[in-house]
């Protein structure tokens, strides 16, 4: 007997235990792959860049080569299109290549990208070794200059880049590095500068392009950084301030050689970016994520992929096993005597619908004429099947008497009654009656009670957002839960009020 | 100062006074010795009396049974040549829907608690009997008509109203613990401990009470007649004992309770055995069950017979060192 028990609760246990390793697998697949996570109404930002590029045609054949995003880690690409009418599209995981033939008038070819934050991965940037650095082939009077800088900047700041960098930017600006280089420059001719001075260090460096993503910037040229490889790896520098590492909303198109436009046939081009931010729910996004991740198939037979009136249907399904949990743990180990084994948990269920204290108020009315009512129909002797019939009768017509109270009195309480369930209201009655008829009034205020207490109880999980959002997401849980309830299904300890109930034992063995 | 106020056991407690639980109990003790397909057996009066009759255990007698809606307006011929009777569901349980007519007439019918119904009354009760009303999940039933016990005059002050009848539980044919279940005023004359009666705890050696509870208090004297409960001692001992353990014998139920009545001529009665008793036996004898499972458990052989087995249960030299025959 002992040795059964004790095998059947090892074969649980070891059903909890790899339902416990499944759900936790699951839980961190989905939040991977598809970017579930506990919070529930989770937003996630979406940035839609534009790249706009025009140029001018030359009259040969056009070849545009246009570098897409490089992936950082920190975002990843959602989707991307391209605007431009007629040329041929090639794509390779760097870059983007439209070809046409000779054109006449100016072209403004678009490139959109879709990004989100990408929450599965946050890899640095691959690093590729550096070639080898070759000093500038520079005249000496200009080498000479570029040594002065690179000597005075040892006075800055930081590592050997940031000096640099520091040095160039400072206002007032140096002497010498007035000498070098004008005032007025753009990033790009400042990059330049820097790079050819790091040269010199034979510290291996390149531009980085790419764009900020702040809310709503239009028109605005790609933004210039500095990569270099110090300490072998590769440090992003903003070249302003010197700032070490990659900013987190900066989306990188461009890293070294390669330009980020390149425009064969067509001359004056530009390249204009404008950001975009808008939201979309986690969920909604979770389909774009397991495409991303390749992950697709598995979602397609999720329950994320059904329509959305299916989904929540099943939303609300996914959320019973709790409240069975609920049930169980209140009858096998607290021990109360409820109505019906899933009575409170239906009654929860209404609460959900009609509001917590307008539906507690319903009921109580309902379940009090009803009682009132039913006492009436027992001195009628009718027979058991008529009788709990015409009580079924009857709280339908009190329902609806309520609800049209209700509407027109606008008392929410009162409408709030098409909610509950009529046979199990009718069989609440019944119960209770029964129960007031043979053990007395207190007995069966206790039961109703009772039960009211573990909907209550139960009401509370399954309205909680987080809970709800939660079950549904990572309804792996569910099996888990099963497991559980099956343990609790050998639990041969004393119920919680049977502590109280047997209490007067242990004190007469302790006299 | 705390200890005194404290309205609950641990449940170390409670398992060193060998309680047992009812998660225990559905699990370890129903589910391990009472076989489904037996339920009928005693759930059915009709079947448990046809059985009892075949072993030897005397029950009421059978004045007849009425199974179809169209038979009840002549339930008056059934009764013929008896002046009491008592109409009860075939499947009922713990006492539902149990009508005891003391003397009757042609249209008046005066119950145990002295109420007087009318005719339609009677045949009302019987309707819902037949509909299901008081059976187990509410199944069409059957009124089962039989003869009253005249019950013991010598239990009269033990009880208000009512027919004390003794329970005991009976583990693998062993009879274990024994509980008499005394009506009160407050209980409106039933037997049922849920509703106030009082239940005293019967030494399972002796049939001596030596303990008494009501609402789980312990009590002394009735609340209604004032009668020293601890005087009490149930007569005819022995065969109490072996009724209930040849209601194992009839059943196969591993761990079933008997109700006994004494009649006052044909001496002690099975009224009906229950397949899943309940724990309050625990507290009127104020002793756990776990340790007298235990100890049948223990035991190197079970006998087929039982007289073997009640004279196991009586001979044991009370031992003082054990749990579940401690004396108050």
């Amino acid at each position: 007997m002992f040795r059964k028990l004790q095998s059947v609760r090892l074969f649980l246990l070891i059903g909890l235990l790899l339902s416990i390793i499944y759900a936790g697998y699951g839980i961190y697949y989905k939040i991977r792959y598809w970017g579930f996570s506990f919070q529930p109404n989770q937003m996630t930002d979406v940035w839609t860049v534009e790249a706009n590029i025009s140029f001018e045609p030359t009259g040969d054949p056009i070849r545009v080569s246009i570098s897409r995003p490089i992936n950082t880690g920190s975002f990843k690409i959602l989707d991307e299109n391209i605007i431009a009418p007629r040329y041929q599209v090639q794509k390779d995981s760097k870059r983007i290549i439209l070809s046409s033939s000779p054109r006449q008038k100016n072209q403004n070819i678009y490139y959109r990208v879709l990004l989100y934050d990408n929450v599965a991965e946050k890899k640095g940037i691959k690093d590729d070794k550096p070639h080898k650095v070759d000093i500038p082939l520079w005249d000496e009077q200009r080498k000479a200059v570029a040594y002065t800088i690179l000597d005075r900047s040892k006075a800055q700041e930081g590592d050997r880049v940031q000096q640099i960098i520091r040095l160039l930017s400072q206002t007032p600006p140096d002497e010498t590095v007035l000498a070098f280089m004008p005032e007025r420059k753009s990033l790009k001719e400042t990059a330049d500068v820097i790079c050819d001075l790091l040269a010199f260090e034979r510290i291996p460096v390149h531009i980085v392009r790419g764009v900020r993503l702040e809310k709503d910037k239009k028109a605005f040229k790609s933004d210039v950084m500095i990569e270099a490889y110090l300490d072998s790896q590769w440090i992003i520098y903003n070249i302003e301030t010197g700032e070490k590492g990659l900013p987190k909303d900066f989306i990188i198109f461009q890293r070294g050689g390669n330009s980020l436009v390149d425009v064969e046939g067509g001359e004056n081009s530009l390249t204009r970016f404008s950001v975009m931010k808008s939201l979309t729910s986690s969920f909604n996004m979770a389909e774009h994520r397991a495409k991303t991740a390749h992950q697709e198939k598995l979602f397609a037979y999720s329950m994320y992929s059904l329509p959305l009136s299916e989904q929540n249907s099943l939303k609300w399904l996914m959320i019973f096993p709790l409240a069975i949990l609920v049930v169980v743990v209140m009858r096998n180990m607290v021990g109360l005597k409820t109505m019906g084994t899933f009575t409170p948990m239906l009654i929860a269920m209404a609460l959900v619908e009609t509001g917590f204290v307008a539906g507690l108020v319903c009921f109580s009315i309902i379940v009090i004429i009803g009682l009132l009512i039913r006492a009436g129909l027992s001195r009628l002797n009718l027979l058991l099947v008529p009788r709990i019939s015409a009580v079924v009768i009857f709280v339908i017509l009190m329902i609806q008497i309520f609800t049209i109270l209700g509407y027109h009195f606008h008392w929410d309480i009162a409408s709030s009654a098409l909610f509950f369930p009529i046979i199990i209201m009718a069989w609440i009655i019944e119960r209770a009656s029964i129960i007031w008829e043979e053990e007395g009034l207190k007995n069966a205020g206790k039961e109703v009670f009772f039960s009211v207490v573990v909907a209550v109880f139960t009401y509370f999980i399954i309205v909680n957002d987080y809970i709800r959002h939660i079950m549904f997401a990572f309804s792996e849980l569910n099996l888990v839960l099963l497991f559980i309830v099956m343990l609790l299904g050998t639990y041969t300890g004393y119920r919680l009020t049977e502590l109280i109930r047997f209490a007067p034992l242990s004190r007469s063995r302790k006299e | 100062m705390f200890e005194k106020w404290r309205f609950w056991a641990t449940p170390s407690e409670l398992k060193a006074a060998g309680v047992l639980g009812m998660n225990r109990r559905n699990f370890e003790i129903i589910a391990q010795h009472n076989k489904r397909r037996l339920y009928p057996l005693v759930d059915n009066k009709v079947l448990t009396k046809q059985l009892a009759r075949q072993v030897g255990i005397q029950t009421p007698n059978l004045i007849g049974v009425i199974e179809s809606q169209h038979q009840v307006r002549q339930f008056l011929s059934l009764v013929k040549g008896h002046k009491d009777f008592v109409i009860k569901p075939a499947q009922g349980s713990g006492g539902k829907g149990v009508l005891v007519i003391k003397s009757y007439t042609q249209n008046h019918f005066r119950t145990a608690s002295q109420r007087v119904l009318r005719f339609s009354e009677v045949y009302q009760h019987i309707s819902n009997i037949l509909s299901g009303l008081y059976s187990l999940g509410g199944k069409y039933d059957v009124a089962v008509f039989e003869e009253l016990v005249h019950f013991s005059t010598m239990f009269q002050d033990y009880s208000f109203q009512g027919i004390p009848d003794v329970r005991i539980i009976v583990y693998q044919g062993y009879p274990v613990l024994a509980m008499m279940r005394l009506a009160t005023r407050e209980s409106g004359g039933r037997a049922n401990l849920h509703q106030g009666a009082v239940g005293v705890g019967i030494d399972i050696q002796t049939g001596k009470a030596i303990a008494a509870v009501q609402h789980n208090r312990p009590v002394r004297y009735h609340p209604d007649t004032g009668k020293d409960l601890f005087s009490l001692q149930v007569p005819f001992w022995r065969e109490h004992l072996e009724i209930a353990s040849k209601g194992y014998d009839m059943t196969h139920l591993g761990y079933l309770g008997a109700d006994i009545v004494l009649d006052r001529e044909l001496g002690p009665m099975m009224l009906e055995l229950n397949a899943r008793p309940g724990l309050a036996i625990q507290i009127a004898n104020q002793s756990g069950l776990q340790n007298a499972l235990r100890r049948i458990d223990s035991l190197p052989s079970k006998s087929a017979n039982y007289i073997d087995r009640v004279n196991a249960v009586l001979d044991r030299a009370t031992d003082k060192n054990s749990d579940a025959f401690i004396l108050k």
